[in-house]
């Protein structure tokens, strides 16, 4: 079954090239938008509510910074550091059953987190949703593009939408298909076009949101958990030996 | 060419050599990383345009793109002077970072030259 097709160069010249050039165009396009939105984007004096959330990050920070860095203090100020997060009744990191349930319920019907939330999900739902509207609707009903591996037939109703003919090779795919393909493969470009990785890889950002409504609770209980376990062991008075070791290295 | 230049001027050392006790930089390491991403990324879109153009298909291609990351990753191996883990934390991070994301690229780049060579 693997007879060539011809295709017509016209496809490559009004399909292929156009869907990848308005796709990296797109994506430039939201990338600036949402740079300018965050700017316009002035603290907001609702601090207070969104003050006990930043309040446990930076908790979460600290305690991560003196779990990691454990070993350069004394074992007493390490240990007093210790009892300061996770004492039972006012340790910074303790947080009672019942008050990690009221964090969340509050997380949520905040109106204006879940509003900026809404707002960074729109900027990259909507996009989508019309490039993919309008290539259905221009693009559909014949051969678009080849693809080089050969697929099973399971594939075929999903990368061949348009084409009804039933013994035409899977791999012959239709434009749909080459708009994912363009979705998935372009995220690597835009990392090296446009300096860091942003707004364009959607998997990592629904991974965040859907974070940020455990990120009290779960993390910190997390954290006292691992500052529990640590074994301080002093390091500093092995540096002395350390020092002398590179110096002997330098000046030998 | 830009990320070659890019990796040659900017991997950091992000560990020192202790015997007992290992500090990172945080900071250098996730220089490193993104020099890694970056490194990998653009071999994956020169790999996938150089499949297409020789007319790879199937099963070949793939060895390519394995070819091509193994090529990376000996070249960044290299590049670290050979002391992986004075840059890095462990010798996946050099070695699987980026390995899917590359995937994609290399299938998208590899599909379009493909067609606009051969099917053109």
């Amino acid at each position: 079954m693997a007879e060539d097709l011809v295709l017509d160069t016209a496809i490559r010249d009004w399909v292929l090239i156009p869907l990848s050039v308005v796709m990296v165009l797109i994506g430039i396009l939201r990338y600036f938008v949402s740079k300018l939105m965050r700017s316009f984007q002035t603290p907001d004096p609702k601090i207070v509510k969104e003050g006990h959330f930043l309040f446990c990050r930076q908790v979460i920070v600290r305690a991560r910074n003196l779990r990691a860095a454990a070993n350069f203090i004394t074992p007493k100020s390490f240990r007093s550091r210790r009892v300061y997060f996770s004492n039972e009744e006012n340790g910074l990191l303790f947080v009672p059953k019942g008050q990690a349930q009221n964090l969340q319920a509050q997380m949520f019907s905040d109106p204006n987190m879940a509003m900026d939330m809404m707002k960074k999900n729109l900027s990259m739902i909507i996009p989508q949703t019309l490039t993919f509207a309008w290539v259905n609707f221009f693009f559909s009903g014949f051969v678009a593009a080849k693809i080089p591996f050969p697929l099973t037939q399971r594939f075929r109703s999903m990368l061949q939408n348009g084409i009804d003919l039933s013994t035409v090779d899977v791999s012959y795919v239709s434009s749909r298909s080459w708009y994912f393909l363009n979705l998935f493969g372009l995220r690597g470009l835009f990392s090296l076009i446009l300096g860091e990785e942003n707004a364009t890889d959607d998997t990592q950002r629904m991974m965040q949101m859907s974070g940020f409504g455990f990120d009290p609770s779960k993390s910190l209980s997390a954290e006292k958990d691992g500052l529990d376990i640590v074994q301080h062991e002093w390091a500093l008075p092995k540096f002395e030996h350390r020092a002398e070791a590179v110096l002997k290295k330098l000046v030998s | 060419m830009a990320g070659h230049s890019d990796s040659s001027s900017s991997e950091k050392k992000s560990s020192e050599a202790m015997n007992d006790v290992l500090v990172f930089s945080a900071e250098n390491m996730q220089n490193n990383t993104k020099v890694i991403y970056y490194s990998r990324t653009f071999m994956s879109i020169i790999g996938g345009v150089i499949a297409g153009i020789l007319g790879f298909t199937g099963f070949m291609g793939f060895v390519f793109y394995f070819l091509v990351m193994a090529i990376t990753s000996i070249g960044l191996i290299a590049k670290a002077k050979f002391s992986v883990h004075s840059y890095f934390d462990s010798w996946n991070r050099i070695i699987l970072d980026g390995f899917m994301g590359g995937l994609m690229s290399f299938v998208l780049f590899w599909t379009f030259a493909y067609d606009i060579v051969h099917i053109f």
